[in-house]
């Protein structure tokens, strides 16, 4: 029942048939014709939008909510025209529809398969309860004894050794599989526990199972057990040896008897060098970034570059380069120091730095725009010259806003470079994939446990740096200028030893930088010329039959104009020479010749041959091959022929496969993030409050509950989807749905956390002043609370989705779909310009969404 | 008739708000609450509405006894008592209509009025009481584009969307400066007497309780040190109250200012 006021109704009145009418025909065109020309258009371009949509990823049922629209619209005209206006809720209720149906599609989401995938996803989730950090050492005792597989006569010697001691005796030398087999075992450590494990020939180890069970033994009061097992297949049924004859196997028992205090396990000890490595390359890439983006932010800041036209200029030049740079994720580049200076830290550590590089430029720019120019107007005043303003009005206005940008750059490149490993041996990652790969689902699970904690504590540390920067440091008056000095050079002096320590775990090595040139240039250069057109071609073949031996037939001459093939000899034996000419081609054209044998298959006579000259001709001396002859078992009736191929261009350039190709994936992308975004906005809200101080109240279930969800928020954050997706993978298989679920593991915690700060920033007045008109709680939360939340909500909502969009750009490169699959799949190919052509797609799809929600965001203040 | 028995608040980290405070308010009168800040005036004018529970004594108002009204009942009390803030207390992103109607949530549909919809009665009101405190053509504008007399002008249409019987005003004018502090306080003034609402105000300035109130009462932490005629806020009065070191600052001098300009 709100009034809302009658805007603008044309004058004089058109009858309401007709604009009914022509929404019919072409929707949008009646509330144009009215003179709603925003409102005409909007239906239109929707419409046309979601048909391409359709058309494009299509299912048919999705027809119905188009259609649903257009008789919206010829509604909306015909009540448009009698001076109403109607509300959007049914077509854009319609539109998500479309959308999200889509998104449902083609990321793949298949709820089902949570469930059906569990069970591979359970070891995962077990060890993270049971990781591997501590263990005591062990004193040994091995005893083995020979097996010879299966029995034959007469039985050789077996080609291992039996232990001494402690020592095995089988009540058998040789056995079948399947046979039981008695062990005794001597001199073992008394009344205590021991494995069985069964070697084969080549020295794969596995360990026994009886009753389904992994066998172990306990000996007696002399070290002695006696145990019964049945001989497992050890060697794949292709590889037993032939009929009479066998092969050595070995029986192993162990025992590990822990003493003294417990160790780091080797996985804790492998993390902790790793994590070192990750803190470095953060660290390193931190510090040189800020100092290389500091001269590209000068330029690229609108209040130092906009007094004159060249001035202008590179500020545009600068800022364009560091956008391009910046909208390519880290991991993108990582991908791309790896063909330039190949795998390991080095390569990392330069994606970190220039991404760095360019979102530093761009925050630090920003900084130096907004500052306030009375202060350097005073100090002006005051007759200090330039340099004195700049030390005195402008660097502290820019200090504390550079400082807490290299601050939050930090905590972002610890994330990153936990993940860089991912992609090039450097850093955690690499130990998780490689864990992973190997199924030691508790060492993986340790690794991840460590990103957590480590990755958290940097957070905390640094949360309190920014805290002293933004509150400034009290004054000490009190303390001695030696103290103050004091305690900043060991800062300092840490600091530097810090850098150098990462200088060298980083590996740095410009030199690779200059080796790796060419490499570099050539991906380069395919980058800047992607691969967008094509010509259709259309494949052209002519041949010769080649009797081997001449007896066969007789060959028919060869067309004596137009393209033809010219054998000589015409006919011979196996390893005659032979010249293969070819007339009256299309000049200039590489062609492919090829043996065709009696069976049909082919064979390129030569590898990387030939192309044709001025004229047409092509020659090719070689001889007769042995495929190429006829045998009794070749099929009756046939002849090898040699044969030339080669594609002819018909018709203009057009849009190459790549681009169709890219085009898909990165949709596929964007409806990803959708519904990576959707979803997790839609959990982190409710959860949030639980993490909200101000709601769970200051008793002690609240506080514990509180306390509960910002650990976990805190933890799970720390995880980047890049190793999530890894997780995800196992549970639902690899692709769009796997990226969409790490994505939204990720996210949960991250939107949770600012949700909850939002809720905690609330203004207690209004919700007073609700209350106190006696409304009841949801009324209050209606209209006090909600209020307030939706603008910073919608927000974070926005800016989590530009993440995303970024996120599942790269979230393929592990299994997570998308267009990153396929742009890893093509550097590996060392298809260049195709991946150029993801690298501009990404680059404008980048570009387009963080434009969009710019503007959406500007709207929401 | 409001009776305050015996009002004690003790808050959970121990501080001792109000201390065993007494008094009554008979219909129509303008009380004035004056004190140190600190000295307990928003919490008891707090407690008379239930935004606070006091930890002991009893507040009674028109033979309802407030302090133990619970859910529906104290929902239906709170609706007759209207209550202005210092910080205004609008929401800010929501348009003034849509702050004014909230008045009437007490009055409304439990359930239409969670999707913004009123009868068309409300709206009415909602642009009478608007028009009432001098600002009908803001109805659509967002509460954070008016200055902080207007926001409180809302607030006070608002308040009148409860048809209130009592007004709770904390400290009205604290936040403006004193030109406007005069026409809040005279749109309570007109309230009071033409309405017959009775109003209770925390305020600061002497010359204000001198100029609007009917009584005073004085508070010192947290207890009652002062009740009667504005007449009878002597210079030893006003220090038992405020305290030694006090002196009497009023608004006046800078109001006259103003007015001579
Ligand atoms: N929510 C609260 N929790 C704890 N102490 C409070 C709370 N609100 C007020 N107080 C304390 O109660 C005392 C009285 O406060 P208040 O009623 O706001 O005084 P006034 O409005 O007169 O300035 C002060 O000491 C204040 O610190
Ligand atoms: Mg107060």
């Amino acid at each position: 029942m709100h009034h809302i006021p009658d805007a603008s109704t044309p004058s004089k009145q058109p009858p309401s048939w007709l604009s009914a009418l022509l929404s019919l025909i072409l929707p949008g065109a009646g509330q144009g014709y009215l003179g709603f020309y925003a409102r005409g258009a909007g239906i239109l371009v929707t419409i046309l939008g979601l048909t391409v949509l359709i058309l494009w990823r299509g299912n048919a049922a999705l027809w119905a909510a188009v259609l649903g629209i257009w008789v919206w619209n010829v509604w909306d005209a015909w009540q448009m025209a009698r001076g109403r206006r109607p509300r959007m809720a049914i077509p854009a209720l319609l539109a998500i529809l479309v959308i999200y149906s889509l998104a449902f599609i083609t990321t793949e989401v298949q709820p089902r398969r949570m469930v059906t995938g569990w069970s591979s996803m359970a070891p995962y989730v077990r060890a993270l309860f049971r990781p591997e950090l501590f263990e005591y050492p062990t004193e040994d005792r091995v005893g083995s004894a020979p097996i010879l597989v299966p029995c034959v006569e007469p039985l050789p010697e077996p080609s291992r050794k039996p232990t001494e001691h402690p020592r095995l005796i089988l009540d058998k030398p040789c056995a079948s599989v399947g046979d039981p087999l008695t062990i005794r075992g001597e001199g073992f450590f008394p009344n205590f526990q021991g494995e069985l494990w069964w070697v084969s020939p080549i020295g794969d180890v596995q360990r026994v199972i009886v009753d389904h069970q992994p066998a172990t033994f306990m000996t007696d009061d002399q070290g002695r057990f006696e145990i019964t097992i049945i001989v497992p297949l050890a060697v794949p049924i292709s590889e037993q040896p032939p009929p009479g004859q066998t092969q050595t196997h070995q029986i192993r028992a162990e025992q590990h008897k822990p003493y003294g205090n417990p160790q780091p396990t080797q996985t804790l000890r492998l993390i902790w060098e790793k994590i070192g490595e990750t803190i470095a390359l953060a660290f390193l890439a931190t510090v040189l970034g800020a100092v290389l983006a500091l001269p590209f932010s000068f330029l690229a800041a609108r209040n130092l570059m906009y007094h004159n036209r060249v001035t202008r200029g590179v500020y545009y030049l600068v800022r364009t380069a560091l956008n391009i740079v910046r909208s390519i994720e880290t991991l993108m580049w990582a991908i791309i120091f790896a063909v330039w200076v190949g795998l390991g830290p080095f390569g990392g550590m330069l994606a970190l730095m220039i991404h760095t590089i360019a979102a530093l430029g761009k925050l630090y720019s920003e900084a130096i725009e907004s500052i306030d120019p009375g202060p350097i107007e005073a100090l002006r005043a005051t007759g200090a010259n330039e340099l004195q303003v700049i030390v005195y009005a402008v660097v502290p206005q820019i200090l504390p806003a550079f400082a807490s940008f290299t601050l939050y750059r930090w905590d972002i490149n610890v994330r990153m470079s936990t993940v860089i490993g991912l992609i090039s041996d450097a850093g955690i990652g690499f130990l998780v994939i490689q864990w992973i790969r190997l199924n030691r689902f508790s060492a993986m699970a340790t690794a991840i446990l460590a990103i957590m904690f480590v990755v958290t504590a940097l957070d905390y540390a640094s949360s309190l740096i920014r805290k002293r920067l933004i509150e400034g440091v009290p004054p000490r008056p009190d303390r001695s200028p030696w103290v103050t000095w004091g305690i900043r050079g060991v800062v300092i002096g840490l600091l530097t030893v810090i850098f150098f320590w990462s200088w060298h775990v980083a590996e740095v090595d410009f030199t690779e930088l200059v080796t790796g040139m060419p490499a570099g240039m050539r991906m380069a250069k395919a980058f800047a010329v992607p691969d967008l057109f094509d010509r259709p071609t259309e494949a052209h073949a002519i041949r010769q039959p080649l009797p081997v031996p001449c007896s066969v037939m007789t060959p028919p001459p060869p067309p004596s104009s137009g393209p033809r093939v010219v054998l000589e000899p015409a006919c011979g034996q196996v390893g005659d020479p032979l010249t293969i000419t070819g007339y009256d081609l299309p000049p200039h054209t590489q062609v492919s010749i090829r043996w065709e044998m009696p069976d049909g298959s082919f064979l390129r006579v030569k590898s990387n041959c030939c192309t044709t000259d001025d004229q047409g001709m092509v020659q090719v001396h070689t001889r007769i091959s042995p495929l190429m002859e006829i045998t009794p078992e070749s099929p009756p009736g046939h002849v090898g022929y040699v044969g030339i191929h080669w594609e002819e261009i018909v018709g203009g350039p057009r849009l190459s496969k790549t681009v169709k190709t890219v085009a898909d994936l990165a949709l596929v992308t964007l409806l990803m993030a959708l519904l990576a975004t959707t979803f997790s906005s839609a959990i982190a809200m409710p959860l949030s409050f639980f993490a909200a101080r101000n709601v769970m109240g200051e008793s002690l279930p609240g506080r514990i509950i509180y306390n509960l969800f910002r650990l976990g928020f805190n933890l799970t954050r720390s995880v980047e989807p890049m190793i999530l997706v890894l997780i995800m993978a196992a549970w639902v298989g690899a692709g769009p749905f796997a990226g969409v679920l790490a994505l939204i593991f990720n996210n949960i915690p991250n939107l949770g956390k600012l949700f909850s700060e939002t809720i905690e920033d609330i203004d207690p007045g209004p919700v007073e002043a609700i209350v106190a008109t006696g409304a009841n709680k949801l009324q209050t939360l209606v209209y006090a609370v909600i209020p307030q939340l939706v603008p910073p909500f919608l927000a974070f909502i926005l800016y989590q989705w530009d993440i995303n969009i970024r996120m599942s750009t790269v979230i393929g490169f592990v299994g997570g779909g998308g267009i990153g699959q396929q742009f890893r799949l093509w550097v590996g190919l060392n298809q260049y310009d195709k991946a150029g052509a993801a690298v501009w797609a990404i680059v404008i799809m980048v570009w387009s969404m963080d434009y969009l929600s710019a503007r959406a965001r500007e709207k929401l203040v | 008739m409001l009776i305050v028995e015996n009002l004690t608040k003790v808050f959970p980290g121990g501080t001792v708000a109000l201390k065993n405070v007494s008094f009554q308010v008979e219909d129509g009168e303008f009380l004035a609450v004056i004190g140190l800040s600190g000295s307990g005036k928003s919490t008891l004018l707090r407690c008379i509405n239930r935004l606070i529970d006091p930890t002991e004594g009893r507040v009674i108002w028109h033979d309802q006894d407030i302090t133990a009204a619970q859910g529906q009942e104290l929902r239906h009390i709170r609706r007759q008592i209207g209550m202005i803030f210092q910080q205004f207390n609008l929401v800010k992103r929501s348009t003034v209509l849509t702050n004014v109607l909230a008045g009437r949530l007490g009055y409304a549909h439990p359930i239409w009025s969670l999707f913004h919809i009123f009868p068309k009665e409300d709206y009415e009101r909602a642009y009478a009481n608007l028009e009432r405190v001098g600002i009908p053509e803001k109805a659509h504008v967002r509460a954070d584009q008016l200055s902080g007399g207007q926001q409180q002008r809302v607030a006070i249409a608002r308040a009148l969307m409860q048809e209130p019987k009592l007004m709770l005003a904390d400290e009205p004018v604290a936040s403006l400066d004193p030109v406007l502090a005069h026409s809040i306080l005279r749109y309570l003034e007109t309230l009071n007497k033409e309405d017959g609402i009775t109003v209770i105000c925390s305020l600061h300035f002497l010359d204000l309780v001198h100029r609007y109130a009917t009584r005073v009462i004085g508070l010192k932490d947290g207890e009652l040190v002062f009740d009667g005629h504005p007449s009878e806020l002597t210079p030893e009065k006003f220090k038992e109250v405020y305290g030694e070191e006090a002196e009497m600052v009023t608004v006046s001098g800078e109001m006259n200012r103003y007015e001579s300009r």
